[in-house]
């Protein structure tokens, strides 16, 4: 928050948001970030307008076409077009990663929280219980979960969520940590407010800017991760057309109709770019020491 | 050394409880696991007979310690369906998954070292620029489908390298052909993050007094990159290098699905689709105490490049 501090010298002015704001405007792959983070909001919000056909119409007449003016993408196995199914396939992605990153912040910052701030025993068995979870895997956790639970998107976003929360939980403590003994908290406890008023009215507000870097970072790991559940099997079930399920998909026609795998992990890419662009962009506006390093 | 060495496997233990206690608790997240494994259609008797051999009609509490008591003395249990002995399913596969995660290892620290290095000797110069590109790349594609494109490119199209399997050890001609496409897979997406990584410390390193002081007595500059500046950038690719453990593994689980490769992470998600429990459990407990002993192994190594850290 120094950071933002700092820049609001006489001559710059604005509030902390609006100076946050134009330095991400000055930054180009930021706005890319941005371009492409909306364009994909946009893309899967009007996804029955754009895509040229039903995602899940079989066309005989068609199979495993290669990408023509008809079907940019091909068409796969089932002569269903594949441009189309990448298409429908945004709302998974981005549905995934938004409800993975909401259930990992929330668990994060609630224990990250009470880590924190209370200290002493709190403290002690919430870090422990962080040390046990990273020394699992996390993508091997969420498999196991996942398998546990049975496949299907629910149970994979329950199943990423549930093993993905730690460096959430880090952040947030790291941050309350650093806040709890300053002076203001001392003068709030001082005047006799509570906890929790002063978790919520104080320490949060001033954990908001990192943890906002850290969600757009989280949620292209989040649709890379969902992609490799449902790649092997143990997300998203077909004729679902999520992005790695449709790799899985195309995974056996790859020496001869290779647009199947491909174009939908070319979709993967530019999406999990696009928020790694904005998320980099994010980090480097809330905290220029940061900004030229990478 | 040796008494911090013992005094961090000491430590590990709670650690490794806490891991049994959640891998020992996947199990029961699914409910029964003998009526999955059955079907619907099967008798309750057959059933509850099945669940009485594997003593799973104990308190839950009794099935733990049971299980940690025999965990602890090397008896994972034996696999519901095939009743191999799970230690010995891990034993076979071990060796391959490490072989592929060691070479990937190698493979990220070759690249990104030196790619690192150059990067921050010359910035923003051509080298630099297709380094940052490069590197986009790899950090933002699944690993699943650059190993089918490799596939695609050197297995289909160019027929160069094997496109599946394991066709012996490291150290045989056919073994390690059989390892380069897997292990670039693996290998390729963290080299990218790391050369970033030691390309910003470097430039940090550079400008400190020490560098100037070593330029002043007339060093020769390639003593000055190599003996002073990446020595001292290393120490943060070492903390990079420990918390990437896990991600490594869990890349392999993936990777080795992609390449039929016949390891451990290929185990666990075939026991997984299974709902073989005994061997998910086993499979995860084992990746897990890689990480924590690949970690320690991180953490004894910072004292061979930071003279500085000292143990007690």
């Amino acid at each position: 928050m120094g950071a933002m501090g700092e820049a609001t010298t006489p001559g710059v002015g604005g509030s902390p948001w609006t100076v946050v704001l134009r330095r991400l405007r000055r930054n180009q792959l930021a706005v890319v970030g941005a371009i492409i983070v909306v364009a994909l909001v946009l893309t899967a919000v009007f996804a029955p307008w754009i895509a040229p056909y039903d995602p899940a119409e079989q066309n005989f007449d068609a199979l495993l076409e290669p990408p023509s003016r008809d079907h940019w993408f091909g068409t796969d196995d089932l002569g269903r077009d594949v441009f189309s199914r990448v298409i429908y396939g945004t709302r998974y992605a981005l549905l995934i990663g938004v409800a993975v990153v909401a259930i990992e912040s929330i668990l994060g910052a609630l224990l990250g929280f009470a880590s924190g701030y209370f200290g002493g025993k709190v403290d002690a068995y919430i870090s422990r219980l962080i040390d046990i979870m990273l020394a699992i895997p996390t993508l091997v956790l969420a498999l196991a979960i996942a398998g546990a639970l049975g496949g299907g998107i629910s149970n994979m976003i329950l199943a990423i969520g549930v093993s993905g929360w730690t460096e959430f939980a880090r952040l947030v403590r790291g941050e309350v940590l650093a806040i709890r003994n300053s002076t203001y908290i001392e003068a709030a406890k001082a005047v006799g407010l509570s906890d929790w008023r002063i978790i919520l009215r104080h320490v949060a507000p001033n954990t908001v800017a990192p943890f906002i870097v850290y969600t757009t970072l989280y949620i292209p790991t989040a649709i890379l991760w969902a992609a490799s559940l449902s790649f092997l099997g143990l997300g998203a079930q077909p004729p679902t057309p999520e992005w790695g399920a449709l790799i899985a998909d195309g995974r056996g026609y790859l020496s001869f109709a290779w647009w199947i795998a491909v174009m939908p992990g070319v979709a993967i890419m530019v999406t999990v770019m696009g928020f790694n662009f904005l998320g980099d962009g994010f980090r480097d506006a809330l905290d220029p020491k940061m900004a030229r390093q990478t | 050394m040796w008494r911090y060495i013992f005094k961090r496997l000491v430590s590990l233990i709670p650690t490794v409880l806490g891991v049994s206690l959640i891998v020992f608790s996947l199990m029961h997240i699914s409910g029964d696991p003998v009526r999955l494994m059955y079907g619907p259609n099967v008798a309750q008797e057959k059933v509850d007979e099945r669940r009485a051999e594997l003593g799973l009609d104990d308190p839950i509490l009794v099935q733990y310690a049971r299980w940690l008591f025999r965990a602890v003395q090397g008896d994972l249990g034996k696999s519901i369906r095939t009743n191999d002995r799970v230690t010995t399913m891990i034993g076979q596969r071990v060796e391959a998954t490490l072989s592929l995660t060691i070479l990937a290892l190698l493979i990220t620290l070759v690249i990104s070292i030196p790619a690192g290095v150059i990067s921050a000797v010359k910035p923003y110069s051509v080298f630099d620029n297709a380094s940052r590109v490069f590197a986009l790349f790899w950090v933002s594609a699944p690993n699943f489908w650059l190993g089918l494109i490799f596939i695609l490119i050197f297995g289909v199209q160019l027929g160069w390298l094997p496109i599946s399997g394991r066709h012996g050890p490291l150290w045989s001609v056919d073994g390690f052909l059989s390892h380069i496409l897997p292990a670039l897979t693996l290998g390729l997406p963290p080299a990218a993050l790391f050369t970033r990584l030691i390309r910003s410390n470097m430039l940090e390193v550079i400008h400190e007094d020490y560098i100037r002081t070593a330029r002043g007595k007339g060093l020769p500059e390639t003593v000055i990159v190599v003996k002073h500046a990446m020595r001292n950038s290393l120490i943060p690719v070492m903390t990079l290098l420990g918390l990437r453990m896990p991600w490594l593994f869990g890349g392999a689980v993936v990777t080795e699905t992609v390449f039929a490769w016949p390891g451990m992470g290929r185990l666990m998600v075939d026991s997984i689709m299974k709902r073989d429990y005994p061997v998910v459990q086993g499979a995860v407990l084992f990746l897990a105490l890689l990480v924590v002993l690949a970690n320690l192994l991180v953490d004894v190594m910072y004292a061979w490049v930071d003279p500085r850290i000292k143990y007690d």
